[in-house]
């Protein structure tokens, strides 16, 4: 077997699967796009811009989508990398290995039943329930942005935790001992070692996040009560129930192009940020 | 060498009966040493001694558990790294992977509060590169250096803030042998230059006697003995330092007679030997006579041990003979060549007399 044959079997399983499960749909609904709506549901060919020319009718489920995303992302990052830095930097291994088993508990129930648990705790007899008794009355939670988002960061915590943990714990101690050998206070150490280092920890779990809040849809529908909800939402809606296949690809063809500009820009960010330090940069 | 370093010049940092235990592992104990200013003092012994952790902690990356650790005079057992004037050369030289060569080597100016304009950062830095012969490296990723460039480039970056101590933890362990050599030299030249004080941490005997002014030789986190390589080589305090600088051979036997200058001593032959009583010795008695092979000579007649030549090795300036005594065993004697030119040369299986001035036997503790 030539190394030729070889690479193209090592490849073609994921090949198929790429090409079967996403450039096929893909290449449907982008042809869907232009199509028109059936009376019965579906879509009759066509070439038309009426469905694009229709997207400002769901501009609510983008511009929550365009905000929400962003805002879930960096505050998983706020919330995970002190996380991520106690367990790998500070912890003792012993109680590494609990913690990090602790960071994956959630991932063993499904998504579904543990915002059934928030819906209960930010529902009215919940945590406004207690707010009430220290006199704090008519807090409202669900069915708010703020409970969305507290559903994807609780969601996606571990997402961002992990690559933090790997390039935290992968980092050699022994620079932070170097730092601080040559005069680097604690907090010099952390801007100046500690957290240039971690940035390929950073950029993939930001990255991860942010993609996979693009398309979600299980959490706003649940903690959003309809009242906040994301384009994935929308794609639900105009798809399973009007059925409006047309409408519903120029939909999703709108926020795969959102998707692919922001996360381009981004890559071009972050490579720019590691030009100066190859090591750090992530493509 | 002692020259650059007179006896009596002051002590910069000290050791107090310092002892660092982590959990029930005792790293070090009852350590008491001065460290005078402007000298090259070694830590040397095998590994797991205790050699790195005393290092340690007179950078600040650890406290002692007992004891005090002194520089210049102030006790600062908690005063945290970055607060000490003292720079480390690390075992794998820890170079920051993300800065340059010159953003490394200026890593401890940058730190200084109010701050150092950045011409003369810059300028520090050219001239320490060229210290370390590494002019026009500014602009080099680390990745970019060999191994002994990445260990000038740890050198400059650690010298460049004129630190009142220099701790080397083994800054040479992973060079090879012909580079190691040329790195010896250069540093020592260097610490002249600099006239910073060394505090380096090898396992190499040989690099600490051909680099230090003072040795402190560490067995099982414990001081065995400090001192000049000559006096360590001289004046061994145990078998262990004897052992452990150069080469020596050694026969066990009990005291028999300590009344005069001179010690007697009764070995397993039942072969009485006088010789020089160093340090203490254990009250049972129990003691090794040490005499180092170039202090033997090899005769056809007198009086001596009469041994067989077993191996014969010709150095040049000397020649090795292994020898076997019935009863002692084998051991070594080294012959200068010109003693080999008027008695001429033994051959392996010729029949020799050994003997030895009763000053060249050293009287030691067995451990
Ligand atoms: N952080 C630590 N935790 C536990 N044991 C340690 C630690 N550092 C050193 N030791 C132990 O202390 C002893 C001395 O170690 P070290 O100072 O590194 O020796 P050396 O540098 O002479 O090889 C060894 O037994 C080592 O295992
Ligand atoms: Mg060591």
């Amino acid at each position: 077997m030539t190394r030729r044959t070889r690479n193209w079997l090592l490849l073609a399983p994921a090949g198929t699967w790429f090409l079967v499960m996403l450039i096929i749909p893909l290449t449907v609904v982008f042809i869907f796009s232009f199509g028109e709506r059936a009376p019965a549901g579906g879509v009759v060919p066509a070439f038309t811009f009426e469905q694009y020319a229709n997207l400002p009718a769901r501009w609510a489920a983008f511009k929550n989508t365009m905000t929400l995303a962003p805002i879930g992302t960096l505050s998983a990052l706020l919330i995970a990398y002190p996380l991520a830095y106690y367990l790998a930097v500070k912890s003792s291994p012993k109680w590494k290995t609990i913690l990090l088993v602790l960071v994956i508990v959630p991932f063993w129930t499904s998504i579904l039943i543990r915002s059934y648990a928030w819906i209960f705790l930010l529902g009215g007899r919940g945590i406004p329930a207690l707010l009430e008794l220290v006199g704090i009355e008519g807090v409202r939670l669900i069915n708010t942005p703020f409970a969305v988002l507290v559903g994807i960061i609780y969601g996606y915590l571990p997402l961002m935790v992990f690559p933090i943990y790997v390039s935290l714990d992968k980092l050699d101690k022994r620079l932070l001992e170097a730092s601080s050998d040559l005069g680097a206070k604690p907090w010099r150490t952390f801007l100046q070692i500690t957290l240039p280092l971690s940035i390929p920890g950073i950029a993939t779990g930001c990255m991860l996040v942010f993609i996979l809040l693009m398309g979600e849809y299980l959490i706003p529908a649940l903690l959003g009560g309809g009242k906040v909800f994301f384009v994935g939402n929308a794609l639900v809606d105009l798809f399973l129930q009007s059925r409006n296949w047309a409408y519903g690809s120029a939909v999703a063809v709108t926020l795969v192009v959102v998707m692919l500009i922001t996360v381009t820009v981004y890559m071009r960010l972050i490579n720019r940020l590691g030009a100066s330090r190859e090591d750090v940069s992530i493509m | 060498m002692g020259a650059c370093t007179p006896a009596d010049s002051k002590t910069i940092a000290e050791l107090r009966g310092v002892t660092k235990r982590f959990g029930d592992v005792l790293a070090a104990s009852d350590l008491n040493l001065s460290i005078r200013e402007g000298e090259f003092l070694s830590f040397l012994g095998p590994s797991g001694c205790g050699k790195t952790t005393a290092l340690r902690m007179l950078a600040g990356f650890e406290a002692p558990t007992e004891g005090d650790v002194l520089l210049d005079g102030d006790v600062v057992n908690d005063l945290e790294a970055h607060h000490r004037p003292v720079n480390m050369v690390f075992q794998q030289y820890a170079l920051f992977p993300h800065m340059t060569v010159a953003q490394n080597i200026g890593y401890g100016l940058r730190q200084r509060r109010p701050r150092l304009p950045k011409e003369q950062i810059a300028d520090k830095v050219s001239k320490t590169l060229e210290v370390v012969q590494l002019g026009g490296f500014e602009d080099r990723k680390i990745w970019e250096m060999s191994g002994g460039q990445q260990q000038r480039v740890a050198l400059a970056r650690a010298i460049i803030n004129e630190p009142k101590l220099l701790l080397l933890d083994e800054p040479m362990a992973a060079l090879d042998r012909k580079l190691r050599k040329e790195m010896q030299i250069e540093l020592q030249d260097l610490q002249r230059q600099l006239g910073i004080t060394f505090v380096l941490v090898t396992h190499d005997q040989e690099e600490a006697l051909s680099m230090s002014d003072r040795i402190c030789i560490m067995r099982d986190g414990r001081i065995v003995q400090v001192g000049s390589p000559q006096e360590l080589y001289d004046r061994p305090n145990s078998r262990y330092v004897a052992d452990f600088v150069g080469t020596s051979n050694f026969f066990d036997g009990k005291v028999a007679d300590q009344s005069g200058e001179l010690t007697t001593v009764c070995l397993n032959n039942g072969l009485h030997v006088r010789g020089t009583p160093v340090g203490e010795l254990i009250s049972s008695g129990e003691v090794t006579i040490s005499v180092r092979p170039e202090q033997m000579t090899l005769h056809r007649q007198g009086d001596g041990l009469a041994v067989e030549v077993r191996n014969r090795i010709f150095l040049g300036e000397h020649t090795e003979y292994l020898v076997n005594h019935e009863a002692l065993g084998d051991f070594l004697v080294l012959s200068p060549r010109q003693s080999e030119l008027t008695e001429g040369a033994f051959g392996v299986g010729d029949k020799a007399i050994v003997s030895w001035e009763d000053s060249a036997a050293l009287v030691l503790d067995r451990n």
